[in-house]
């Protein structure tokens, strides 16, 4: 009985981990409320939560995956731990689809495997055989681990791979992105110290990192909750870039443009419209980050700037179609970056 | 969400409670052939239960120590595999025979409700509950049981395949139980079959599965309880299996029909369908809101159950097929 008691808070969990997968939905039109609790009922018993404030949110219950192998570490130690890893997913305004994948570790575990019913009433907990070197398997998880090590993203993605079969979705996005994966690990913050974001990586093209200190205690699906928030904000903004850096600005032949003839708008606005009606809305760092960590987004703000960069990208969308609404005729000069 | 000023209802998980008992004693579970043989098998039935019943008691009542034990009795037939007779004929036949062994029946359940109550498929969501146990090597790939329909308590005997020419024959692999000491005893179950218009038929060992789920108190939907007692008020009983409420309440003054354990008294025919109600108890995630809130109320009780769902059933065989 203690035991069960104690799952949610005693043994302190050390390390917890976790990968979110993010990416344009790949349909047509943005899906309504009830269609995203549809797609994202995993489960015919629990309902998904549904949201509208502050935007509109529509998150699938937890599902679990058994896992029983070592876990990766930067230092080669070989620990074998016994868990399940927690998986959800979530749609935000209808438009942007991310699945995560995250567990936590106690600092300790026994030595030998326990029945499995025991690992199920401790959902999202993994424990280790022994003691968990925990800044060694930390590093371990960022970097990626080997083949049979365990592999969070892999959960996350499968997870991805089932949704994005759903029929709901017509498979014809409104625009061309690439998703993003964002591994993170949250550490525990040193003594009575609040939470804070060591490290934020962008890897590879569209890897992440991020490592997190956060006080004793903190769920795991709050530090969850705060690196699918990360990775949303990260993604509109690798998304915008992108779209930005694909078009020539200003430097269109004018049979481009709109003249006698033609009804069809300047390839720009072809190419930014779809920004325009699908991601420009989607801006909303800490909208359900849990109150102990929403401080954390401070620290981008202040560098890089998240915001900063988001609103200049999204100044430069405007300006340009702006200026592709007045008339060639009052131009003095091709409108340019 | 992150501030208690604003509120969305739905962006709030809640589960509702259900009241408990500490122990529900399940005084059979008779198949339509049990009730076919006449009301001498029923009675022989009763008169082999009622020791075990009392002392199933008796256990409860050290337990709870020293205070009141609250005890149900349930009984389950089934009116899933076969149909047979009907309620106005065989409940108070069973009633008359339970009274004469002693016994009082408090709550009777349809085996049919275990695979659809009302409108809520409570078999198939429990089975999208299912959560495999790992074999020693899993990394994360979701191992494929909820599309085959089977369940087992460790690895699988790889297939033999056609040996080509030229090539041996693979030798044979034994499967081995995951939790096994030393030696395996591999249990493969299967949870259901489809017929080829596509309608699906829950096994015996799943169906008994969602069983103790419900008497554990542990069965939701969407926060909702599942099987909720319905009163007798009724004079009789009807005459269509269907008409009767999935869970009657047909003592008034009886304890609360879940329970932190379970006890059921059965013949040792149903070993082999018990142990494979243990392998798919022990390999499903139940609703978390039910399980914490059976921890917290038990904590307060100080009252121990035990901390996984498989551990809280517990069995009495009696000789007999």
């Amino acid at each position: 009985m203690r035991a069960l008691e104690d799952a949610g808070s005693a043994p302190h969990a050390v390390l917890a981990c976790g990968e979110v997968r993010t990416c344009l939905l790949p349909a047509r039109q943005a899906l309504d409320v009830r269609a995203a609790a549809q797609l994202l009922g995993l489960r015919a018993d629990e309902r998904v939560l549904l949201s509208e404030r502050p935007n509109l949110y529509a998150r699938s219950p937890d599902t679990l995956t058994g896992v029983d192998c070592p876990l990766p570490s930067a230092n080669g130690a070989h620990v074998r731990a016994v868990g399940t890893v927690a998986a959800r997913a979530a749609l935000t305004e209808g438009r942007v689809l991310q699945t995560s994948a995250y567990f936590r570790l106690p600092a300790a575990g026994p030595d030998r495997r326990r029945p499995w019913g025991h690992y199920l009433v401790r959902p999202g907990t993994v424990e280790p055989f022994g003691k968990l070197p925990h800044e060694a398997v930390a590093q371990g998880v960022l970097d990626g681990g080997r083949h049979g090590e365990l592999d969070v993203g892999l959960i996350a993605g499968g997870l991805l791979t089932r949704l994005l079969r759903h029929p709901l979705l017509d498979q014809r996005p409104p625009l061309r992105s690439r998703p993003t994966r964002l591994r993170w690990v949250a550490l525990p913050a040193e003594g009575g110290e609040g939470p804070s974001i060591e490290r934020f990586t962008l890897a590879e093209d569209e890897l992440r990192t991020v490592r997190l200190r956060v006080p004793e205690g903190t769920p795991a699906a709050d530090a969850a909750g705060l690196c699918d928030d990360l990775a949303l904000h990260d993604w509109l903004l690798t998304t915008v870039v992108r779209l930005l850096d694909g078009i020539r600005l200003g430097s269109e032949p004018p049979s481009a443009r709109v003249g006698p003839g033609t009804q069809d708008p300047p390839a720009v606005v072809r190419a930014l419209r779809p920004a325009v009606d699908h991601l420009l809305h989607l801006w909303m760092p800490r909208a359900r980050v849990a109150k102990e960590l929403a401080p954390l987004w401070e620290a981008l703000e202040e560098r890089p700037g998240f915001t900063r960069q988001w609103q200049a990208l999204v100044q430069r969308i405007r300006d340009q179609l702006t200026l592709h609404a007045i008339p060639t005729l009052y131009r003095e000069v091709e409108p340019a970056p | 969400m992150t501030e208690a000023v604003f509120r969305e209802t739905a962006a709030d998980p809640r589960t509702q409670a259900v009241p408990l008992a500490h122990l529900s004693l399940e005084l059979g579970h008779l198949y339509m052939e049990d009730f076919e043989a006449g009301p001498e098998r029923l009675r022989q039935h009763f008169a082999q239960v009622r020791p075990w019943v009392d002392a199933a008691r008796a256990a409860a009542a050290a337990r709870a120590g020293g205070k009141r034990p609250r005890i149900s009795t349930c009984f389950l037939i089934d009116d899933y595999f076969t149909r047979f007779s009907s309620p106005a004929e065989l409940v108070p036949l069973l009633l008359a025979e339970a009274d004469r062994a002693g016994l009082v029946v408090d709550y009777l359940a349809r085996e049919s409700g275990c695979a659809v109550t009302g409108k809520v498929p409570v078999a198939e969501a429990v089975a999208g509950r299912i959560v495999e146990s790992p074999p020693p090597g899993s990394y994360g790939l979701r191992p494929p049981a909820a599309q085959t329909g089977w369940l087992a308590n460790g690895v699988r005997s790889p297939v033999a395949r056609a040996p080509q020419a030229m090539k041996k024959a693979a030798a044979w692999q034994p499967p081995k139980e995951t939790a096994a000491r030393r030696h395996s005893v591999f249990l493969d179950v299967e949870l259901w079959s489809d017929d080829a218009g596509g309608h699906r038929t829950w096994s015996c060992p799943f169906l008994a599965a969602v069983w103790q789920l419900a008497r554990l108190g542990l069965l939701r939907n969407e926060g909702e309880p599942v099987f909720v007692p319905q009163p007798h008020t009724a004079p009789g009983f009807p005459d269509d299996w269907d008409e009767l409420p999935a869970l009657v309440r047909l003592n008034p003054r009886a304890d609360p029909f879940a329970a932190y354990r379970t006890c059921s008294v059965l013949p040792s025919r149903f070993l082999p369908v018990e142990h494979a109600v243990r392998v798919i108890l022990d390999q499903t995630e139940v609703d978390r809101g039910a399980l914490r809130q059976v921890a917290e109320r038990s904590a307060r009780e100080q009252v121990a159950v035990p901390d996984s769902v498989a551990d809280r059933v517990s069995y009495v065989f009696y000789a007999g097929s």
